[in-house]
């Protein structure tokens, strides 16, 4: 059984498609066949930060519309054996997604022999949005440290539990995990941001991760790298973190407390 | 929802809550009704700004023989109000409503008669915040069913909507800011209750919130509300608190109070 994961969040800008790009690499580092879709029709950034930008040639919508076969249409990772993506249309919009062309791909992943799909959730609860987390098993709620960014995560929740397909019919429910991503631990404890205890307590579902916030991402997308391959950085071991949990080994969290900095580190500086 | 998701479905019925506007109608000669409303709004034509209105007959002052719809209508309409419909009016004048586009209600069509919070300063005049609008059906079928009580286990997140009809409402995992529960009985709330909670939505003063972490966005009860702007207070924020009605009659006011079992 391929299991579909939907990375979500409501707003936009909180790094959804850093952590699609990231989970999905961790996961098939591990061995799994994993395939990551980009959601966001007509705004598509994923192959960006996959750095494959310059290799699609079919997307989801010639998929979905019987122009071309997913065989054609999925690009193979440059750094992964077993990881394909899927990109979006920049073309086109929202409307070209239909409930049974997203269906018709994933029951072909899942023939494929993929073990994990991640779906790359666009901003907003219209459409796209609606359309990735439809067909989740697993959702993982990308949340900053701030009021907005939690209260946006609280509403696509409330979403999860009545537009997916498992909660129409009335199974199981999406099982949901919490991330907290651009985490500032200084900022934290001078009262600027939220802690992340703070975010889960504000929406009680289980937290998987804290990635801290890092020019590493930066620097990483512009590479066309996902960040979690980047060597000694905080966020890379975090999103390592992360899978771990996923695939529910335990970790103790890391990156939450501040530290100060050392006195050798006052005088020489460095970041 | 314009959403292309529902595309197929061309039509569908949903429950939904309605605030309405109740004119409590004591003449039905339209140039009186124009005299009383030009005193009362004589500067402001658009004062209603298209709100819809149930027109109330229960305070007639005499039975007319017949009634000029057309006439009252549209001078209603010049104060930008919308009738929509009729309730306590005399049998025989119902076919004469009826043929003005007028919707007939039982007493209790659009939510029983209830008391209305005595005017605060700084709290904008009823109609109240939001008031249950079932379909209109026979009274009697709804007092005769036993009441029940809806359980919800799950969080309600911000923008999910609750409405326990004749019953008491219980959330077991609390409510988020943005989320909305009305109940006809009480409303109990393990954990955070953090939206708006009205209970007593059909008008039952004696209804109740309780909530183990008090800190909603607005509580009403039977259409008595409150909001919090200036925070809340103190003795219950974060805390087990129970909201009430106290006085009697016309003089409703919420109590909010902590409970003893922290």
């Amino acid at each position: 059984m391929a299991r579909v994961i939907v990375v979500t969040s409501g707003k936009g800008g909180v790094g959804k498609t850093t952590t699609s790009a990231s989970i999905s690499t961790g996961l098939a580092l591990r061995g799994y066949k994993t395939a990551v879709i980009d959601f966001d029709v007509g705004l598509r950034n994923l192959d960006l930060i996959m750095g494959c930008e310059r290799r699609v040639v079919y997307d989801l919508i010639n998929v979905v519309n019987g122009e071309a076969n997913l065989h054609q249409a999925l690009i193979k990772d440059k750094h992964c054996e077993n990881l394909f993506i899927l990109p979006a249309s920049q073309t086109r919009d929202k409307d070209a997604l239909t409930e049974e062309g997203v269906e018709k791909v994933l029951k072909e992943l899942e023939h494929m022999g993929f073990d994990y799909v991640i779906c790359d959730s666009p901003a907003g609860i219209e459409r796209g949005a609606v359309m990735a987390l439809t067909f989740a098993d697993e959702a993982i709620v990308v949340s900053n440290p701030e009021v907005s960014s939690v209260r946006d995560s609280d509403r696509i929740l409330g979403i999860l539990q009545s537009k997916s397909r498992r909660a129409m019919e009335g199974r199981e429910p999406v099982k949901e995990h919490l991330l907290v991503t651009r985490y500032a631990p200084k900022r934290v404890e001078d009262g600027e941001m939220l802690s992340y205890k703070d975010v889960q307590e504000l929406l009680r579902v289980p937290l998987i991760g804290v990635i801290p916030e890092s020019d590493d991402v930066l620097q990483a997308s512009n590479q066309g790298t996902p960040a979690i391959h980047l060597k000694d950085s905080d966020v890379a071991t975090a999103y390592q973190d992360v899978i771990a949990r996923f695939l529910e080994e335990e970790r103790p969290l890391r990156f939450v407390n501040y530290e100060k900095p050392g006195l050798l580190k006052r005088i020489f500086g460095g970041k | 929802m314009a959403d292309a998701s529902l595309q197929g479905k061309l039509i569908e019925f949903k429950g939904a809550s309605l605030a309405v506007m109740t004119a409590h109608v004591r003449e039905t000669e339209a140039v009186r009704l124009a005299d009383a409303l030009h005193m009362m709004l004589g500067g402001m034509p658009d004062f209603f700004a298209g709100e819809p209105a149930v027109l109330d007959f229960a305070q007639l002052a005499s039975t007319p023989d017949r009634v000029d719809w057309t006439a009252i209508i549209s001078l209603l309409r010049r104060y930008q109000v919308q009738p929509i419909g009729v309730r306590n009016l005399p049998d025989y004048l119902h076919d004469g409503a009826r043929r003005a586009n007028l919707a007939i209600l039982g007493p209790e069509g659009i939510s029983a008669e209830r008391p209305i919070a005595p005017p605060k300063p700084q709290t904008p005049p009823p109609p109240a915040p939001a008031e249950a609008a079932p379909a209109p059906q026979p009274a009697a079928a709804a007092s005769t069913a036993p009441p029940s009580t809806m359980v919800v286990e799950r969080p309600l997140r911000s923008g999910q909507q609750v409405y326990a009809k004749g019953g008491d409402l219980v959330l077991l995992a609390g409510m988020s800011p943005g989320s909305e529960v009305i109940a006809d009985g009480c409303i109990h709330c393990y954990g955070p209750l953090r939206g708006r909670a009205l209970a007593g939505a059909r008008g039952d003063t004696s209804a109740r919130i309780f909530s183990t972490n008090f800190g909603p966005e607005l509580v009403s009860i039977a259409g008595v509300y409150r909001t919090f702007e200036r925070g809340i207070p103190q003795a219950v924020a974060g805390r087990s608190a129970q909201v009430r009605l106290s006085g009697s009659d016309n003089l409703h006011t919420l109590e909010i109070m902590p409970l003893q079992n922290d």
